[in-house]
């Protein structure tokens, strides 16, 4: 796999908070089309490791590079924090708690970035927008606000708020960790529809049956280090580590 | 004479006198209002040190009666005069009306940036964050989501001291100011009618209704996701045709 089509790559990612050591040195590089499923139990560093990749947490040190344009950090500072800007823009991120602003509606959450960050016109956002409210079934909720929609539906906003901004690579958060137990389906079927044609993504997800189906790569983390990696039909039913032999038998 | 006939003879005086109030509260609201967001932010986001001022001023402000601060603007400057005539600051010192706005405008800045304070910590850091990570710059944060939220979430009690300031505009009478309390002192020593009192005190209580009243409606058009709508379930609504339920292309290579 050349060099060429890596999208995103994270080399020897370590931070800190206070004593604790919440990632250890993780490297992780994306290609185009990659499906990155990073498991781990609860506190091993995953939600971390993700927010690092688009700087919400600065890393201890490391280096995140995004398409050729790398941040470096030292000492807990990027060095050139201009970058991160730039990168965000080119990563999309999708929350736990779905995070849209509660203040606009459906259609103006999925506008807002292309007008504000990229400085798209208003009508071709627009248009744009509306495509993608009804790619993820929504089309007839886009004068709602987001606290007139559910949970399910809220994350599906949200994902089309990410892919507004036609990002190189999209971050998961346990997209589905705040749902109800009947409508992760919605989410999970978009999120596989967005694999299938070949979206770059990186999910932190406890969705076994998504990371062992629809992801190309899993990444096993434990105790801040990646403990186990390789292709999920691999990894799930040859572990080659007893900590991941462990977390998948549950 | 009867209460009617006191505002039939004095009714330009007290027009005269609203006017004024208005004018005062206005401005003093106003020019608070274009300061205060600058001051929160440093409240909100400046280390505790570079705050110290900010804080003491506003501990200041708080702490002391309206009517002191304007005594030390109005008294005080008088005590200076040769240093403000030197600096060409006189000729605004002098006019007791300037002092009050001065005085209100400061003591409103005061309270409007502790509100606006409380409004910016109450957003919710999961909305910042959205906004952070699909690459906005600090200052288009501040724009789209910070202070938009922030501002309806103190909107409300930013009313609330609206209303005091104009009530608390009376003082400026003190300092002979003719606004509505100006006036009816005015119109009281000359008629010896206390009923002029009463009107002063409706045409306060319907300058504070017809505020409350467009404060209300302002507050429906910022906030329209507030607005008591029945809200569309989605179990009861009817499950939307999802695009994404056609069969899927193959996977990539």
């Amino acid at each position: 796999m050349s060099e060429r089509n890596v999208i995103l790559k994270a080399e020897d990612i370590h931070k800190r908070f206070g004593d604790t050591e919440v990632l250890r040195g993780i490297s992780l590089a994306a290609r185009k089309h990659d499906v990155i499923s990073i498991l781990g139990a609860s506190g091993s560093g995953k939600s971390t490791l993700l927010r690092c990749l688009n700087f919400l947490e600065t890393p201890t040190s490391g280096t995140v590079t995004v398409q050729g344009e790398a941040v470096l950090v030292k000492h807990g500072r990027p060095v050139d924090p201009r970058h991160i800007e730039r990168v965000r823009a080119r990563i999309g991120m999708v929350f736990q708690q779905f995070n849209l602003w509660t203040h606009r509606t459906v259609l103006e959450n999925v506008m807002e970035g292309p007008i504000h960050v990229k400085g798209v016109p208003r009508a071709v956002a627009r248009a744009r927008a509306e495509a993608l409210l009804s790619r993820v079934g929504l089309d007839t909720r886009a004068t709602h606000y987001p606290s007139q929609l559910s949970g399910g539906q809220q994350q599906r906003v949200a994902i089309a708020r990410a892919l507004a901004m036609e990002p190189d690579a999209i971050l998961f958060d346990e997209p589905t960790s705040a749902l109800d137990p009947e409508l992760v389906g919605d989410v999970l079927r978009v999120m596989q529809s967005l694999a299938a044609e070949g979206t770059t993504m990186i999910v932190v997800t406890h969705e076994m049956t998504f990371a062992r189906d629809v992801s190309t790569d899993v990444v096993f983390l434990h105790e801040g280090r990646v403990a186990e990696r390789g292709p999920p039909e691999r990894m799930f039913t040859r572990p080659e580590t007893e900590a991941f032999e462990r977390f998948i038998a549950g | 004479m009867n209460p009617l006939e006191i505002l039939q003879t004095y009714w330009p005086r007290l027009l005269d006198g609203t006017l004024m109030t208005l004018q005062l509260t206005g401005l003093g609201a106003l020019i608070a209002a274009m300061v205060s967001p600058f001051l929160a932010l440093v409240r909100v986001q400046a280390a505790p040190l570079a705050q110290a001022p900010l804080r003491l001023y506003i501990s200041f402000m708080r702490g002391t009666p309206i009517l002191a601060q304007l005594f030390l603007i109005f008294y005080g400057s008088g005590q200076f005069r040769p240093f403000l005539q030197e600096w060409g600051l006189w000729s605004f010192f002098r006019e007791p009306f300037n002092c009050a706005l001065l005085a209100f405008a400061l003591n409103s800045t005061a309270y409007q940036t502790e509100i606006l304070r409380g409004g910016m910590l109450g957003v919710n850091a999961g909305e910042i964050e959205a906004a952070k990570a699909i690459g906005m710059k600090r200052l288009t944060v501040l724009r789209r989501v910070l202070f938009p939220h922030a501002y309806r979430i103190a909107w409300p009690a930013l009313g609330n001291e609206v209303i005091l300031l104009m009530k608390a505009s009376a003082l400026a009478s003190v300092v002979t100011v003719f606004d509505i309390m100006g006036r009816t002192r005015q119109v009281f020593s000359r008629s010896f009618d206390f009923s002029v009192y009463l009107w002063a005190a409706l045409i306060y209580l319907c300058i504070t209704a017809l505020f409350v009243l467009f404060w209300r409606l302002a507050e429906r058009r910022l906030s329209p996701q507030l607005a008591r709508v029945p809200v569309p379930r989605s179990r009861d609504a009817p499950r939307e045709a999802t695009s994404i339920a056609r069969p899927l292309p193959d996977r990539r290579p």
